[in-house]
């Protein structure tokens, strides 16, 4: 078994990468002077992936929401739950269930190896029946409520939903009350052996880490398998989106606003993509720039004014998001804004000080082993490198910039959602 | 774990440092203490937002902004809050370590002068601040506060502590309110800031590899011109309660909110203190919690259900999410849940982990500059700071004999329940 040692120079950092007898790829990034490890243990299977064959088989097509169920029902077990055998290690431990991926987690300052292994057995230690699955739909139900009642959670999904047509990533990753009362004992056996096969898996581990340990870790607790090969599939999805506007009242008193421009999402961005990516949602978005001073003086937004991107299979968005008394206004200014910049082009110093800043931001990144255990992660399941994207940001050019500006921000692409204050 | 330095640079400022080497940023902190009113409240919140924004050298956001960028996205921020009955300013500079800059500028040198500047040559003119940048702050300050109104979690907290505090300055929420907010100009505010400069207490926290001298100097300096009478501030811990308080507002949530607020009488320097602390562990601050295991996981009745201690005050809140038809069994089983602890019912499991986790969550903080900053910087009302092995043996050592104690001062004050009537639909 080959152990690959990745080195950054200019960031004074290095981990070590190799593929576990199992079929799992083990990442292990140490953090010298560090008392914590986070480990994060994920698997590429998120609420988009409802519809998938294995090994070439038939294609199957599940209700919504099961990822997001697994992922609470996998901490059970025939004698306990995974966070009582936490208990007696000390470690904070947590998951979640996103888009495109499920991850299970923990951070510790102590008893890392008794951790790991609650870790690997639990999640690949599957155990459902009947009545376990009866009573998560109380708790599921009720955490989907609690989303419905978020105005940040329905401002997003209302965007999601307007903006696509076919793409499971409009659905909430919790499923509906509806969708989730199919799920029975044998769907989650299906699902879970599709997914949770270690071939479509790996496990970061950033801190107080090494190599060694994890290794004999994994030895103990993983069993070879054979790999399986799984395919997801989504419909094909129209270039535009369906509906460019769309409102939902709720007791807030400022309305929120979600403003998405889609992408064709066809494949992840390579690193060079993704830095300049970065780099000029920065120029054009953060708070030291000429829109954000703009929309700021003429008291249409305020602090909350935020940027991201969001990418996977067969999606790609950016998102401008925050609070306004005038969002349909303020999506006006920001299209002409960025029409124009297409059109005119922008400023040398604009563009060199939205680089100081991403580079400096990423430094600081590198400070936390969450970060790093979740960027490792993202890399392992869907490609790209940490290290190569670092070198990416502090070696951005402005002309490339300008070309990958071409391909985003599409202003006859996009979709404005807005949660607005109850009528009286 | 690391350690910290203290020096007095000026009647009632204090500068501490801790030097590490293993991070790749740097943070210096700049917090004034006063008393807590409605007016300080508000006007403390308006400086913490207007003097971050820019100074007399970078007078306008953008350059200001501008100026950061170029330090490698070096950020200045304000941010206004309260321990106990005391309101706290803080001042924040973060930036990267100086070996990470491109062109070997010294970053930390740059970002203290920074900081300090903000804090001692705002934008002023006439001693007055500037109109524009107050009535921006002030717009942003009270769509701040309905956004917290959004947040419905957070809202029915505040709502707790305003109903269970009336009359307390702790019972000051949302910076004083949107009327006093709306009171402050630009004359007030500069005599509020004046204010602060002659009579708050404050403390200086670097966190960083180089720089801590520069810095501590250029504070100094600084406070050196500035005629300095430290005011005594005053915190109150309750413990008499007269009536207890139910109140119940209503809202068209689909999910009902129940929080529970109870008094212990004890404050942060008493040598009780710390079994209250872990006595709210137990009770409800890990995954392992009887609320958690209890309320949540056996009983299905919330979706969340945890504790929360509050030292200074000695004050314990319950907060839970539940259906609007389960508040009654809610309540019963929390209350069923705190009787369990006063009579004695804990058993090794429920101490063992929530020890664990809370020693955990110390020794997390030691890997951060944000979180070895904030480690000491909540030590400020304590007779010393203590370092991180000190208070992982202080909780190691607690026995179960000192969380029933504990949990025998919990004393009823305020059921608040924000009840959702939204129709199935």
């Amino acid at each position: 078994m080959k152990i690959e040692e990745i080195v950054s120079k200019e960031l004074s950092e290095k981990y070590y990468k190799t593929t576990h007898k199992s079929g799992l790829d083990i990442y292990v990034f140490p953090k010298e002077g560090y008392k914590s490890t986070y480990a994060i243990f994920g698997t590429k299977y998120g609420s988009v992936n409802r519809c998938f064959s294995v090994d070439g088989g038939e294609k199957v097509t599940v209700p919504d929401g099961i990822a997001h169920y697994l992922e609470h029902k996998l901490f059970e077990s025939e004698d306990g739950d995974a966070f009582a055998r936490y208990a007696k290690t000390g470690a904070n431990a947590n998951a979640y269930t996103s888009f495109n991926k499920t991850c299970y987690l923990f951070s510790c300052s102590d008893n890392f190896e008794d951790s790991l292994r609650i870790l690997l057995d639990f999640v690949t230690s599957p155990y459902f029946t009947p009545q376990t699955v009866q009573k998560e739909q109380g708790i599921i139900g009720q955490e989907i409520k609690m989303y419905d009642d978020s105005p940040d959670w329905r401002v997003m999904f209302n965007m999601l939903e307007a903006m696509y047509e076919n793409h499971p990533v409009k659905i909430d990753i919790a499923g509906t009350v509806e969708s989730i009362s199919h799920i029975t004992a044998d769907l989650l056996y299906q699902c879970y052996n599709t997914f949770y096969n270690l071939g479509n898996m790996a496990l970061c581990v950033a801190g107080n880490a090494d190599m060694d340990t994890v290794l004999k870790i994994a030895d103990e607790v993983l069993k070879e398998q054979k790999i399986k090969k799984v395919e997801s599939f989504f419909e094909p999805e129209k270039d535009g989106v369906s509906k460019d506007y769309v409102e939902q009242e709720f007791p807030v008193a400022v309305p929120l606003f979600n403003l998405g421009f889609k992408e064709s999402g066809e494949r992840k961005l390579t690193d060079e993509e993704a830095a300049l990516n970065e780099i000029i949602m920065t120029m054009l978005f953060s708070s030291a720039s000429r829109l954000y001073t703009k929309l700021l003086d003429e008291g249409l937004i305020n602090s909350s004014f935020c940027y991201e991107f969001n990418e996977g299979p067969g999606y790609a968005v950016t998102i401008l998001s925050g609070e306004s008394r005038e969002p349909e206004k303020v999506a006006k200014i920001i299209k002409a804004y960025i029409e124009n910049i297409k059109r005119e082009g922008f400023e040398q110093e604009d563009f060199e000080i939205a680089k100081r800043t991403v580079y400096g931001d990423l430094i600081g990144s590198f400070n936390s082993p969450a970060f790093i255990g979740n960027a490792l992660m993202d890399c392992a399941l869907f490609g790209g490198n940490l290290f190569d994207y670092a070198r990416a940001v502090a070696q951005a050019d402005i002309e490339s910039a300008k070309k990958r500006l071409d391909s985003m921000l599409m202003t006859d692409k996009s979709v404005l959602s807005v949660i607005v204050p109850q009528k009286q | 774990m690391t350690n910290i330095e203290r020096k007095e640079i000026a009647p009632g400022v204090f500068f501490n440092s801790v030097t590490v080497e293993r991070f790749k940023t740097m943070k210096l902190s700049c917090t004034a203490y006063i008393p807590l009113t409605k007016e300080s409240a508000a006007m403390s919140a308006m400086l913490s937002q207007v003097l971050t924004k820019s100074c007399e050298e970078y007078p306008t956001l953008m350059e200001f902004s501008r100026k950061l960028g170029s330090l490698y996205g070096a950020t200045v921020s304000g941010g206004a809050n309260k321990s106990g009955d005391v309101r706290t300013m803080k001042l924040v500079v973060s930036a990267i370590d100086d070996r990470f800059a491109l062109d070997g500028e010294s970053v930390a040198q740059e970002v203290s002068k920074l900081l300090c500047e903000v804090l001692f040559k705002p934008k002023v003119n006439d001693e007055k601040f500037d109109g524009e940048d107050i009535e921006q702050e002030r717009r942003q300050l009270i769509e701040y506060i309905d956004s917290q109104f959004n947040d419905k979690q957070v809202y029915a907290a505040l709502r707790c502590t305003e109903i269970m505090c009336e009359g307390e300055p702790y019972g000051i929420t949302r910076h004083g309110g949107v009327d006093t907010i709306n009171k402050i100009d630009r004359e007030n505010l500069y005599k509020g800031w004046k204010e602060i400069l002659k009579t708050a207490r404050f403390e200086i926290f670097f966190v960083g590899g180089k720089g801590a001298d520069e810095a501590m100097k250029v504070f100094a300096s600084s406070f050196a011109e500035v005629e300095r009478t430290p005011v005594v501030l005053e915190n109150k811990v309750i413990y008499d309660v007269k009536e207890v308080k139910d109140v119940t507002e209503e809202m068209e949530l689909s999910q009902s909110k129940l929080i529970i607020g109870m008094r212990t009488g004890v404050d942060s320097l008493d040598p009780r203190s710390q079994a209250l602390r872990l006595m709210s562990a137990v009770l409800g601050g890990t995954a392992h919690s009887k609320l958690f295991n209890n309320v949540r996981e056996k009983l299905s009745l919330c979706y969340y259900c945890s504790s929360r201690y509050d030292s200074r005050k000695g004050i314990l809140r319950i907060e839970s999410g539940v259906e609007s038809e389960n508040i009654e069994k809610a309540k019963e089983a929390i209350f069923a849940e705190i009787e369990e602890m006063k009579k004695g019912n804990i058993t090794d499991f429920e101490m063992e982990s929530a020890k664990l986790s809370v020693c955990d969550s110390f020794r997390t903080l030691d890997d951060s500059v944000d979180g070895i900053e904030a480690w000491y910087s909540s030590q400020v009302f304590e007779d010393k700071f203590r370092n991180l092995d000190e208070k992982v043996q202080d909780i190691m050592n607690i026995t179960k004999e000192q969380v029933v104690e504990a949990a025998k001062l919990l004393k009823l004050d305020t059921i608040y329940v924000l009840k959702g009537n939204q129709k199935e639909g």
